[in-house]
């Protein structure tokens, strides 16, 4: 583990081949002219590892959607089954960003406030990811939050070098991925082009957050009556494509279906959103977040501020997908920096 | 074994004191003993109707059973008004963290109660009962919306039986028959003295609109906001602090509530 070798273009794709030959492999495939989606693959030709983002996150690998928490039967007597699927598989050509996403998605489902997700457990442990370097768009801001070099939530990391990749070994699994592999030792050439990745990203990225990370859960709660708000509420439409996009919206909802008979069913887990209006609704009828700049703030403010605090990062890793997606055409990233000016303004002030 | 999974309880008693509550004796599989403090909850469900998060109205012990007070408020709260002795529920829990018992050693409680609130108080009340000597008065201060709704009528005239227990009791509304007091729960507060604030403990659970109020009424009578305990309804989903929807700023009500401090809520934004 820790190793970095070199694998040649046809070599990868024949493991690959090998990959998706003996297991199931989600990965980005062509849609469209220019939309890639994480998709379930029968061939190695249908990945392609050069793409900049996919619409959903492959956080659909580890939380289906819907995905059956519980089948039950009522007649001739009631029965409960857990259902914990650990049929292994690959998650290939995952961004530094999405990997991050991952390891958020760890701590959320399997340690926070000491409560452990099986369902969960048993679709991460069964995974096998393979990270893959990218380049940036206008959209993309991870320099901004320092997850540009990220390897963390990888097994295996793929940086692109001519004719082929320089491979990193992170994890027993990662190192298994590699046994059958004519991999040799990268050039001092090979070396120089993989180390030239984080700084062609610096560069190349166009979208910046102001100041720096730690600095925003303070400013924040100091704007928490501030413009930002009401003034992207005024865009904002509650779709919730935000949150469904986003590689690290953890909420979700629990439902019941029932099949034709009444007599079986399963008890559904979906991905849900904090901006929709039922959301934080309970009986009475008595809604805690009636308004959509209440709705608003709390997305901003759970991703950058209290699960900021409570994980040591915020729950944003710098994807672009909300806002590249948004229907409103709202910026992620321009409402923080308004945010921050506001802060900085008033405190001038 | 998932979080998720709910175990398959027996009803063995139920009865309906309202047109729109029901109450149920459940009894978990093999006569094993839920284990709750006083203020938790557990999740209620239907296989096929789904679940809801309902309060604990029963004292935590060791009869392997243990009691819910679930008022019709639609979709699977509706169904469950029909089931009876002998029906079968879903039970997962308890979940949060329930009242601070031990903190009213010594101490004087009051408890302020409005609607269905009175259910995870009646537990905390049976709870300090079956320990009278261990604190000074207990004044229990209950509002219904009218007579016919109120709870726990044969616990209240119980608790009231004992002198050493002010059991107040009113109605916004009130109807033919109704002798009480009438007028909405702070309006007790006017029915009692209160002594000094700083041996009084304040127990609180009500609907949403009631705490502003009963806080101000308290914050008049100089008791201190680390003296009072206020249960938060919230759509707690999944009640293990996964599911997003119970969150209130950097609190999540399932798991850090739904019990909280005065001080706490009143530091709480979307809550008063």
């Amino acid at each position: 583990m820790g190793a970095i070798t070199y694998l040649g273009e046809s070599e990868l794709r024949a493991m690959l081949a090998a990959l998706v030959a003996r297991t199931r492999v989600l990965a980005p495939v062509k849609r469209g002219r220019l939309s890639h989606a994480f998709a379930w693959v029968s061939d190695e030709r249908e990945i392609e590892l050069a793409y900049i983002r996919t619409v959903l996150p492959p956080k659909r690998a580890m939380l289906p959607w819907p995905e059956t928490l519980l089948e039950f039967t009522r007649a001739p007597q009631s029965r409960v089954t857990a259902v914990v699927d650990e049929t292994p598989y690959a998650l290939v050509g995952i961004h530094p960003c999405d990997l991050f996403a991952v390891s958020e998605l760890d701590w959320v489902y399997l340690q926070r406030h000491d409560n452990l997700d099986a369902h969960y457990r048993a679709r991460r442990e069964a995974a096998t990811i393979i990270g893959v370097e990218c380049r940036p768009d206008e959209y993309c801001f991870c320099t901004s939050l320092g997850l540009a070099g990220n390897r963390q939530g990888a097994d295996l990391f793929l940086t692109p070098v001519a004719g082929g990749y320089v491979a990193e070994v992170l994890t027993g699994k990662g190192e298994a991925l590699l046994q059958d592999a004519p991999t040799r030792s990268p050039t001092e050439a090979e070396l120089a082009a993989f180390g030239d990745w984080p700084t062609e990203k610096e560069r190349l990225t166009t979208l910046r957050l102001l100041g720096e990370v730690s600095e925003y859960p303070d400013l924040m709660e100091a704007r928490y009556y501030g413009n930002a708000w009401t003034e992207t509420a005024k865009r904002c439409y509650s779709c919730g494509t935000c949150t469904n996009t986003c590689p690290t919206c953890i909420c979700f909802d629990i439902a019941d279906e029932v099949d034709f008979s009444l007599q079986a069913g399963r008890r559904l887990r979906r991905w849900d959103s904090c901006q929709h209006l039922e959301f934080a609704l309970v009986a009475g009828p008595h809604n805690f977040r009636p308004k959509r700049p209440d709705r608003v703030r709390h997305r901003w403010f759970r991703k950058f501020v209290w699960l900021n605090r409570e994980y040591g990062f915020p729950f944003c890793v710098g994807c672009g997908r909300c806002t590249q997606q948004c229907t409103a055409n709202i910026s992620w990233v321009e409402v923080l920096n308004s945010v921050y000016r506001e802060a900085k303004e008033a405190r001038a002030g | 074994m998932s979080i998720y999974e709910p175990e398959l309880a027996r009803i063995t008693r139920a009865h309906s004191p309202t047109t729109f509550d029901r109450c149920f004796e459940i009894a978990l599989p093999g006569g094993r003993t839920l284990g709750h403090r006083p203020g938790q909850f557990v999740e209620v469900s239907s296989l096929g109707l789904g679940e809801a998060p309902i309060s604990i109205c029963s004292a935590p012990d060791r009869s392997g059973r243990f009691e819910l007070c679930i008022r019709d408020m639609g979709g699977l709260t509706s169904h469950l008004q029909r089931l009876g002795e002998g029906d079968e529920l879903g039970v997962r829990g308890p979940y949060g963290n329930g009242f601070p018992v031990e903190a009213t050693i010594g101490k004087d409680c009051l408890i302020v109660a409005g609607g269905i609130g009175l259910a995870p108080l009646r537990s905390l009340i049976q709870t300090l009962l079956a320990d009278r000597d261990r604190f000074g008065r207990l004044i229990v201060m209950y509002g219904a919306r009218e007579p016919s709704e109120l709870l726990f009528t044969a616990d209240l005239a119980a608790w009231a039986a004992d002198p050493r227990n002010e059991i107040l009791v009113t109605v916004d509304r009130t109807a033919e028959g109704w002798t009480g007091h009438v007028g909405v729960v702070t309006t007790l507060f006017h029915e009692v003295a209160l002594g000094p604030p700083q041996t009084l403990l304040a127990a609180v659970v009500g609907p949403p609109v009631m705490y502003r109020f009963v806080l101000a009424e308290l914050a008049a009578h100089y008791v201190p906001d680390d003296h009072i305990f206020i249960s938060l309804e919230r759509r707690m989903k999944c009640g293990v602090g996964k599911c997003g929807h119970c969150q209130i700023d950097n609190r999540v009500v399932c798991v850090d509530g739904p019990v909280f401090t005065g001080t706490e809520v009143k530091g709480f934004h979307e809550t008063l």
